[in-house]
């Protein structure tokens, strides 16, 4: 099970959440293992059924006012039968601030208390996009990631059938590179996102030259964060027996963390300019996706001819003149 | 150089599918394969040429095969003819 430490999680978002951490910095030590959020609002009110504490607990403007109204005994009793839970941490929205008493037994039991300046809503869906970011299921492919027309095309291949190589090429061509090597995939609203495994920047290996930096070379349009993938090209060195996709009608796919993308195998051999046939790749699915199918189009084309030879033909020998 | 002349029998003639597959069993052998229907002349061996000879039911093919498989290649492509392609 993934699980995200609450004090890199607080250092990771203090800026985009603008967050500040009310209690010790000692109680950051738990761990988020949990996606989703919770509003304790019942648990405040004393109903602990069904209490999801091992969520982060987000106190709007709403659970602030009705702690405030709780006289200092009562409150007391009630954040302490809270702290007992384990709680990773809690977020106040709005630059709220808690009653001096609840922050000294978050203290005292070592539960983080952060505020941010945010509204519950924009904090519910800044944070609800980062957690589903970081526990969805994700894997590390070895492979290229590259943006053709707004296609995101996974290259994958062994090592040295010329990856690189051809995403060089398809920069130098006006494409646009997202990682090289290693492609980091994580499952977003049912759709594949590629990014670099580390933010170095847009380095990659050219064999005999050694590591450039591909936005330096060509600039700013040459490269990009991420990229939904939607096709994966594999190169394959050529094989006289393997069984190469001559039409086009069937439908080869891969499935890449419960999701389902097209792949199309790429017999790669000297001559042969590997960049634009995947330039073509992506500018027939592009047209595709528009409803326009190539290959089915000519294929009906000629059953039509053959129908109406056959009938013709057919015509000729039933007639006994 | 082998020559042998043989008759379209599945009804919906020799549409993507059967071409597929001619092209795939010929592609397997050394020698030259063409394919002759009246005065058109293509390579076995393409695709879009067998496609576009587009032979219907019932029309008239010539297969010759040339090269040192050349009895294999016309063997198993007269088969597959004979066979209908695995259709009706």
């Amino acid at each position: 099970m993934k699980a995200l430490n609450v004090k890199d999680f607080f250092q990771d978002k203090k800026k985009d959440l603008l967050l500040t951490l009310v209690t010790n910095p000692e109680t950051l030590k738990n761990n988020i293992i949990n996606p989703f959020l919770n509003r304790p609002g019942l648990a405040l009110s004393g109903y602990y059924e069904r209490f999801t504490y091992d969520r982060i607990q987000v106190l709007g403007e709403t659970e602030v006012n009705y702690l405030q109204t709780l006289k200092d005994d009562k409150l007391y009793d009630r954040m302490k039968e809270i702290f007992s839970y384990q709680i990773p941490c809690f977020i106040v929205t709005k630059g709220l601030s808690l009653p001096a008493q609840v922050i000294y037994l978050a203290n005292e039991l070592e539960i983080a208390i952060l505020v941010s300046r945010l509204s519950t809503n924009k904090l519910y869906y800044e944070l609800g996009k980062y957690l589903d970011d970081f526990f969805a299921p994700s894997k590390t492919v070895h492979g290229t990631l590259v943006d053709i027309f707004g296609v995101g095309i996974l290259v994958t291949g062994k090592s040295g059938i010329g990856k690189s190589e051809c995403a060089l090429d398809l920069i130098d061509r006006g494409q646009r590179l997202v990682t090289d090597d290693a492609v980091k995939i994580i499952v977003r609203d049912d759709v594949l996102m590629g990014s670099s495994t580390n933010d170095y920047g847009h380095f990659m290996e050219v064999r005999g030259v050694g590591l450039i930096d591909v936005e330096k070379l060509f600039g700013i349009h040459a490269v990009r964060v991420q990229k939904r993938i939607d096709i994966q090209v594999e190169l394959m060195p050529w094989k006289d027996n393997m069984d190469y996709e001559r039409i086009g009608l069937g439908d080869n796919s891969v499935e890449i963390l419960g999701i389902k993308i097209p792949i199309i195998y790429l017999p790669v051999s000297p001559g042969k300019n590997v960049s634009v046939v995947i330039e073509v790749i992506a500018m027939n699915h592009i047209l595709k996706t528009y409803g326009y199918d190539a290959a089915k189009v000519f294929t009906q084309k000629l059953q039509q001819d053959l129908q109406e030879k056959a009938k013709i033909r057919n015509n000729l020998i039933k007639d006994k003149e | 150089m082998i020559r042998k002349t043989i008759v379209i029998v599945n009804t919906l003639g020799m549409h993507a599918r059967p071409a597929t597959m001619i092209v795939k069993a010929a592609t397997k052998y050394r020698s030259d394969f063409r394919l002759i229907k009246g005065d058109t002349e293509i390579n076995g061996k393409s695709i879009m040429g067998v496609m576009t000879l587009a032979a219907e039911f019932g029309s008239e093919l010539e297969l010759v095969a040339d090269g040192v498989d050349e009895e294999f290649l016309i063997n198993e492509i007269s088969e597959l003819f004979a066979s209908k392609f695995g259709e009706e």
